[in-house]
């Protein structure tokens, strides 16, 4: 470990003895088995070992970075002196800092070794399980990695932080065909710190597989309408993704964000809580330290459908004069509601249950369209039947401000803990 | 790129091996309302082997470029497939050898520009936008430039070297309008290394300058009315629409796990006014976009023809896919980093042109949409697919009406091939995106006009 920091340290002192005013270097060790699933057979393993570091240099509050995956020192020097060439031709903008002094510390969270024997058991133990339940489900692929992390963040301010990560991360990738039938495919993912559980039992996997064998046999919407929306937790992301994405450092420095002004005020119904907790205990995908070099902290967005928090970089914070996020975002948690999932079914007269969507990107005032995937048409309180060619949309920040109710139920991805959400105003069309 | 020489190796080569040597390199400049906000150069290289014994895949990978390093990740990557082989046992007929050999270098032979020329370019670029377009709320320039330098060797005998470089410019433009923004993005560029693609930043004006003036109107523009209607895809959208709707449907990995292209070689599946080709690397003499000469299994490039005049033709595969369906490998085996292993990817799709004008397409539409720019698209496996549209206008009565506001057209790719009615003479490639399948692949994709009909969201 001593040696690594050292390599850490030998990029820090080079881009000083280089003429950077300020500078920071993070070096990057990643480890990763990872077995793959190919159409349900166990196909590829894969050993997976890189090393990333990047060179961030200040000089003249000019600032140039790059990233090399070398560690040797002749590399580190060479890398050096390249990114003050680069901060050179920039232009100066006194925005461009590093992050201020903090007490040094050490972090860390996982195993440091795969099980490889247990992740090829829990994988073949999947394929079983699914061929049992689901014998009409084909398993496009399946991905099941142990990724250990190791990360040391330096920089002249006197910011030194190593943090230590393992992590066990499952990706399936399926759809149900009979005979010339076939379903739309499906996506899901989650994050584990061990492989106690069964993988059919994480996360919204087990649902999602029943759910692609009835979408073997859909109905196209005719016409269109106007009415609710219940998003299903792996659904729920795009929805977060956009409000998170317009609370951000791009939209703040160009000017063009539709929360700009909105700090304190009501941008949800207050029925809908929005926190990001990389540090949170349920959250075992989480990080220590920002992209910037500050230790994280956990936050909340959004409380009660109030606006409480940007996530603005240290760059973003200067530039705009608002204050920096107490982390990079992600880990995301929403608050769960007092509704039960059935409940919520039960009170919508027309509308859709929305499990996938596969759209453009939202605009930037939050307009969207696209196609609702792997979802069913919902009436007088009752799940009828899946869609097929089925066309949804409408505005996202009007959609968070006409929540109707939050589940009491959620799931826990390892990298977020998501509930069903049920809103108002989304036109649905057909054919 | 630091390198070895590869055939040093070879005598390690103990089952099927691929052993591979790449760098990646690239450029990120970014302004963001005149604002230098990213201005970066990086390099991600090492050495990667993957090993294949009875159909168990075994891969490693290491980023140091040293002979040690080469004996770690071949011992490595051979000790997987043999842990996988063991428990698998699936005695799988060997892979198809098609040996091949090609060195393609589109280094530019300019001299190459400093990161502060680079710089000075983009900022000169947006002190023109800024000056000239002062109703702008809000303006974003990125220069990102990519080579692809790969070095390969396999054991049944094919070795290449290709250095593929790609440089764009992507510039997004917004105004506020009623308290809202609006915003539109276009890309510039394609092969070649950033000296090759732009040679002055005025070269660019005209263009910004029509990418204003529709930004300007789709600022005034209506949302689409929803349902199935009418369309003329502009040339730039044909190669989405052959990407999304087609390609995926025809890659073998997805028609293996039932994709519903499986039982439709030989029949008819569009109108056939539709020809659709993948091209390795070449059309009409001239390069494409994303040139392959060798495939990262070692497979000789050759271009695929997937449907002719509207007939399925073929699917698109890797070695282990055209062993199972008894057809040589064309060539569409692809990997992104030297940390990732090749995957049946698409190079250059097309839909041939036909006789048509746009201007006769656009006449013959009484009520319906002229689209011009797509966003991102996702293909699936009912062939339902789907793209977003940052571009478009009405057609009223055979003329150009209102621009339209963001929105995302789909379709089942079948049955709206078979919906195409007229296809023009003119052809234009698009290849600024990436394409998403595990891991990220530069792509190119082209076509001319096309009248057919979709579904349009909106409200």
């Amino acid at each position: 470990m001593d040696n690594l920091r050292e390599i850490a340290r030998d990029g820090l002192n080079e881009l000083l003895k280089a003429g950077a005013g300020k500078a920071a270097c993070s070096l990057t060790l990643i480890d990763k088995q990872e077995l793959n699933v190919d159409l349900g057979e166990p196909s590829l393993l894969r050993t997976i070992f890189d090393a990333s570091v990047n060179l961030v240099a200040i000089k003249d509050q000019k600032k140039g970075s790059t990233a090399v995956n070398r560690t040797d020192r002749s590399a580190l020097r060479q890398a050096a002196a390249d990114v003050l060439a680069i901060a050179t031709a920039a232009a100066p903008d006194e925005a461009h800092d590093i992050a201020e002094a903090q007490p040094p510390a050490e972090f860390s969270s996982g195993g440091s070794r795969p099980d490889l024997d247990k992740m090829y058991s829990r994988m073949k133990e999947l394929l079983r399980e699914v061929g049992a339940r689901y014998p009409r489900v084909v398993i496009r692929q399946a991905i099941l990695d142990f990724t250990r992390t190791k990360k040391y963040f330096l920089n002249s301010n006197g910011v030194d932080f190593v943090t230590s990560k393992g992590i066990y991360r499952c990706l399936v990738f399926f759809c149900s065909r009979e005979g010339e039938r076939i379903s739309s495919f499906n996506i899901t993912g989650f994050s584990l710190k061990d492989l106690e559980q069964e993988l059919l039992d994480c996360g919204s996997l087990d649902t999602l597989l029943r759910q692609s064998t009835e979408q073997i046999t859909t109905h196209p919407l005719q016409g269109k309408f106007t009415g609710e929306v219940i998003i299903t937790p792996d659904c729920l992301e795009d929805l977060i993704g956009f409000l998170t994405g317009a609370i951000s450092d791009g939209p703040f420095i160009s000017g063009t964000s539709i929360y700009r002004d909105k700090l304190n005020r009501q941008v949800a119904a207050p029925l809908f809580s929005l926190h990001s907790r990389p540090l949170d205990n349920e959250i075992c995908d989480g990080y220590f330290v920002t992209a910037d070099g500050y230790a994280a902290r956990n936050s909340t967005i959004v409380e009660k459908g109030v606006l409480k928090s940007f996530l603005l970089s240290l760059y973003g914070s200067r530039k705009t004069g608002r204050p920096r996020a107490a982390n990079d975002g992600g880990a995301y948690v929403v608050d769960p509601g007092e509704t039960d999932f059935s409940d919520m079914v039960r009170s919508v007269e027309k509308g859709i249950l929305l499990a996938r969507f596969s759209g453009g990107e939202p605009s930037e005032n939050g307009d969207f369209a696209g196609v609702a995937k792997n979802s069913y048409l919902i009436e007088g309180g009752e799940i009828k039947y899946p869609l097929s060619e089925s066309m949804i949309s409408g505005n996202f920040a009007e959609l968070l401000m006409n929540i109707t109710a939050v589940s009491r139920e959620r799931i826990n991805f390892g990298n977020a803990i998501l509930p069903w959400i049920s809103a108002s105003g989304v036109t649905v069309s057909g054919k | 790129m630091r390198t070895l020489n590869l055939h040093d190796y070879k005598g390690l080569f103990t089952a099927y091996t691929e052993l591979r040597v790449q760098e990646n390199r690239s450029v990120n400049i970014t302004f963001v309302k005149g604002n230098n906000t990213l201005n970066l150069r990086s390099s991600t290289g090492g050495i990667s082997a993957r090993v294949c014994r009875n159909g168990s895949w075994g891969f490693a990978s290491h980023p140091g470029i040293s002979e040690e390093n080469v004996k770690t990740v071949i011992r490595a990557a051979t000790d997987n497939a043999l842990f996988l082989d063991s428990k698998e046992q699936k005695e799988k007929d060997p892979l198809p050898a098609v040996p091949a050999s090609s060195e393609n270098d589109f280094s530019t032979s300019r001299p190459r520009l400093s990161q502060k020329d680079l710089v000075e370019f983009i900022r000169e670029l947006d002190d023109h936008i800024a000056s000239s377009y002062p109703q702008l709320a809000g303006r974003t320039l990125s220069l990102r430039c990519l080579d692809m330098e790969k070095r390969l060797l396999t054991s049944d005998g094919s070795y290449s070297h290709s250095m593929i470089p790609r440089s764009f410019i992507y510039i997004q433009l917004s105004v506020i309008k009623n308290g809202s923004p609006v915003e539109l993005f276009d890309v510039y560029g394609g092969l070649g290394q950033f000296e090759d693609q732009f040679s002055a930043p005025g070269d660019l004006f005209e263009e910004v300058a029509r990418q204003y003036h529709h930004l300007i109107k789709k600022s005034e523009g209506v949302f689409a009315d929803a349902g199935l209607k009418t369309c003329v895809l502009d040339a730039d959208l044909a190669g989405i629409l052959a990407h999304e709707a087609i390609g995926h449907t025809v890659e073998a990995d997805i028609v293996m796990s039932g994709s519903v292209a499986g039982d439709k070689i030989g029949r008819e599946v569009a109108s056939p006014l539709i020809t659709m080709i993948d091209f390795a690397n070449s059309y009409q003499g001239e390069t494409c976009p994303v040139p392959v000469y060798v495939d990262d299994e070692g497979t000789a490039a050759k271009d695929a023809v997937l449907i002719k005049e509207g007939v399925l033709k073929s699917f698109l595969h890797n070695k282990e896919s055209a062993n199972h369906y008894r057809v040589a490998p064309a060539g569409n085996a692809r990997a992104y980093a030297y940390s990732d292993e090749p995957l049946i990817r698409m190079r250059n799709t097309v839909i041939l042109p036909g006789t048509s004008t746009l201007e006769a397409m656009i006449a013959s539409v009484d009520d319906g949409y002229y689209l011009i720019r797509p966003g991102n698209g996702q293909a699936d496996s009912t062939s339902e697919f789907m793209f977003g549209i940052v571009l478009g206008y009405e057609i009223k009565k055979g003329k150009i009406g209102r621009a339209i506001k963001d929105t995302t057209i789909s379709g089942v790719a079948f049955d709206v091939l078979k919906t195409v009615s007229m296809v023009s003479g003119e052809m234009s490639w698009m290849s600024g995106g990436m394409c998403g399948k595990k891991q990220p692949i530069p792509v190119g994709m082209g076509g001319p006009a096309i009248k057919c009909q979709l579904n349009v969201g909106g409200r």
